[in-house]
């Protein structure tokens, strides 16, 4: 997965990177339903990262149904892989939101430079994902 | 083929006495299949019983153990075949070693992979030679877990296992299992009071205290919502009167030190401590997060009898 990649520097944890990374490539469809995805170990060693790490980014996609693992064959993104919930994208949107004005005014940026922002980094996640279609 | 509905274990209200004292105590949880689970207790705390309902070895005084859905008392055999334990007590004939245990696991089982038990071994670095009662403990253990696995369980379950020779080994050595179970779909079920080495693998974690199930969450909503903060305090005039800062907070532990307050909340997000920081009073506040370890020790450091010899400072539970 070339289009998937982690940034220790990065504050998020890299368990939460991956999962991320693979919920995008899932909704942009650069991974499709029912294809396979690299296993564990394999996507672990192409990374250089821990083993534990991937295995809990997969188990948190496995439970919220984007990936099925099946026993003695692999782990394949699920044929009818979930949307978030409403109410669950919602909150996740108000966390992350939060989190970023809490954010703004610690700096001591407005409303407005902060909405800007926003913007720009919205404009360039859509210009990635579209790169990462095959 | 799992979906994510499937659960590998659950405890419908499970309790077990012995005579009047209880070991466990209405205890419901389930472990989703494919999940890391590790179940937190100091000693005493009830594992063990809980672990024998789960393997069938004893019957619950009410409530129910299910595997895979299935009752665990009325399909104990069935169920047993899908299932891999590393036994608190690694317990096997002393005289026989590593090679002549697996020769003889490999009749009981019609799917033993014989040379993954050997890989395994070798990869421990465990003499297959040697015979068992020359092993030291965390090879003994090393042992186990390589039979435990012999025949591809479902379910793995690591009963207070003492693995690997050092804290950095053992980190390693499950950092590798977890990885590879979670290519095959297993599901692991840790219990221990000794969490060294289980940072960082466990998805879920339930903490049992006295018997009861205090914590039941996942791995990572549990470390975002616990931190530890510290802050001196310029208005409470005696050091162990501090008050209403902290009413924001779910303050789990509070102690009064002699640079000011050392508290653990378990309600923690960056709003609620911005406009903490600014009240009144309180000065150089400093929040840090929290290792599952440390959290394990806020939430069952103590018992209830060693909490109530203590000044009742504490606002509010873990829940």
């Amino acid at each position: 997965m070339r289009a998937l990649r982690v940034d220790p520097a990065d504050s998020t944890p890299i368990w939460s990177q991956i999962e991320e990374g693979i919920r995008r490539l899932v909704a942009s469809r650069a991974l499709a339903p029912g294809a396979a995805v690299p296993s564990v170990r394999d996507l672990a060693r192409e990374l250089s990262i821990n083993p534990a790490t991937v295995a809990k980014a997969y188990q948190r996609l496995a439970d919220s149904g984007v990936l099925t693992v099946r026993r003695g064959e692999g782990t394949y993104v699920s044929d009818t892989p979930p949307a978030l919930p409403r109410g669950e994208r919602a909150r996740v949107l108000k966390d992350g939101a939060t989190r970023y004005a809490s954010l703004a005014v610690t700096v001591g940026a407005g409303a407005d430079e902060a909405s800007h922002e926003l913007q720009s980094a919205w404009k360039q996640f859509r210009d990635g994902a579209k790169g990462e279609k095959r | 083929m799992s979906t994510p509905q499937e659960t590998a274990v659950s405890l419908e209200g499970l309790t077990v006495r012995y005579g009047k004292s209880t070991a466990c105590e209405d205890v419901s949880l389930s472990i989703a299949r494919g999940a890391v689970y590790a179940l937190l207790g100091r000693n005493g705390a009830g594992k063990s019983s809980l672990v024998r309902c789960l393997l069938g070895q004893q019957k619950p005084s009410a409530g129910r153990a299910l595997l895979f859905g299935r009752g665990v008392w009325s399909e104990r055999t069935a169920l047993m075949a899908r299932v891999g334990v590393v036994p608190e007590e690694p317990d096997a004939p002393p005289a026989m070693n590593a090679l002549q245990l697996s020769d003889f696991c490999r009749r009981l089982y019609p799917r033993w992979n014989q040379k993954e038990v050997e890989d395994r071994l070798a990869r421990f670095g465990v003499s297959v030679r040697n015979s068992f009662g020359r092993l030291s403990k965390g090879e003994k253990g090393e042992v186990m877990l390589a039979l435990a696995l012999g025949h591809g369980p479902e379910l793995l379950v690591l009963d207070d296992p003492t693995l690997g020779l050092d804290l950095v080994a053992r980190k390693a050595l499950y950092e590798d299992l977890v990885g590879e179970l979670a290519d095959r779909g297993t599901t692991v079920l840790i219990t221990t009071h000794d969490l060294s080495g289980i940072e960082g693998i466990a998805t879920r974690v339930g903490i049992l205290k006295e018997g009861r199930l205090v914590l039941d969450e996942d791995a990572e909503t549990l470390k975002s919502r616990f931190r530890r903060i510290r802050y001196g305090n310029q208005i409470t005039e005696t050091r162990s009167a501090y008050g209403t800062e902290l009413d924001a907070f779910e303050a789990v532990k509070v102690k009064v030190r002699g640079w000011g307050v050392d508290a653990v909340v378990s309600n923690y997000n960056d709003l609620s401590f911005e406009r903490f920081r600014s009240t009144d009073g309180v000065v150089d506040a400093e929040v840090a997060p929290m290792s599952l370890e440390e959290i394990f020790l806020a939430v069952a450091g103590e018992s209830s009898a060693e909490k109530a010899a203590e000044t009742p400072i504490a606002k509010g539970g873990p829940r």
